[in-house]
């Protein structure tokens, strides 16, 4: 459940970032700082966008910035960003990104079920309302502990 | 007939496993004759399926390599309507082929 890999500590709300890869790098910091990533996975995921493009960028103003377990995960977990003002990715079909949720997975299947709430998520406009007026973290996880 | 198809990105954790729910609900939807495995890109080399299906600028990259399959490269994971017209139009080419 998408509960049980996000918490209040992985949200950060309004950050400010110039451009993606600042919006990566802040939006990756909440699992940086909580021990579930180490360094190298954020520079990976970088190195991705830069070699790939950008199709971390799923739908629209949605980005879900991850890379290989191998990478540098050390536990599975979900952080939620929200950007103040949004930042162009290079995507040509959902730019700008305004939602980052950085993903990191130590295995392949463990966080199947968080991501089909978070799918089901992306779907609900109140979801995108909340995360444009929410104030605290906390506001946030209610909304996800009450699906 | 049944196809088989293999969703994958690069990692094979994040963004190919949010295709691969929203394909299930199409398939599901629509009852389309399309069975869906999935893995990373190292997952290509063993695929003995018809389609691979992707994100775009993944599938820009398959589309070099000039693989065997179908590249199907989906811009936005949560439009159904872009994921069934994509399938629609890979039957179309199927059927064409018999």
């Amino acid at each position: 459940m998408l509960k049980d890999l996000t918490s209040e500590k992985l949200v950060r709300l309004n950050v400010d970032a110039k451009d993606w890869e600042e919006a990566i790098r802040k939006s990756a910091d909440a699992l940086l700082q909580n021990g579930k990533i180490k360094p190298s996975y954020i520079d990976a995921i970088i190195k991705t966008v830069k070699e790939t493009g950008p199709y971390i960028v799923i739908t629209k103003y949605v980005a879900l910035p991850h890379a290989r377990s191998e990478a540098g995960a050390i536990e599975s977990a979900i952080g939620i960003a929200t950007l103040k003002q949004p930042v162009i990715f290079g995507h040509k079909k959902n730019d700008p990104v305004k939602y980052l949720f950085c993903l990191s997975a130590t295995d392949n299947d463990s966080h199947l079920n968080a991501l089909t709430d978070l799918t089901e998520l992306l779907e609900r406009k109140d979801f995108y309302e909340l995360l444009d007026y929410a104030k605290k973290p906390s506001e946030v996880i209610d909304y996800i502990k009450n699906l | 007939m049944q196809y088989k198809g293999l969703v994958a990105c690069r990692a094979g954790v994040g963004s190919s496993l949010m295709l691969k729910i929203k394909l299930n609900q199409v398939i599901k939807e629509h009852d389309l004759p399309l069975k869906i495995e999935h893995g990373s890109l190292d997952a290509i080399a063993g695929f003995n399926g018809e389609v691979i299906i992707t994100l775009s600028d993944v599938a820009k990259e398959l589309v070099a390599k000039k693989l065997k399959q179908k590249i199907i490269g989906i811009d936005n994971i949560m439009n159904k309507t872009e994921i069934f017209d994509k399938l629609e139009n890979f039957f179309d080419e199927e059927t064409a082929k018999e």
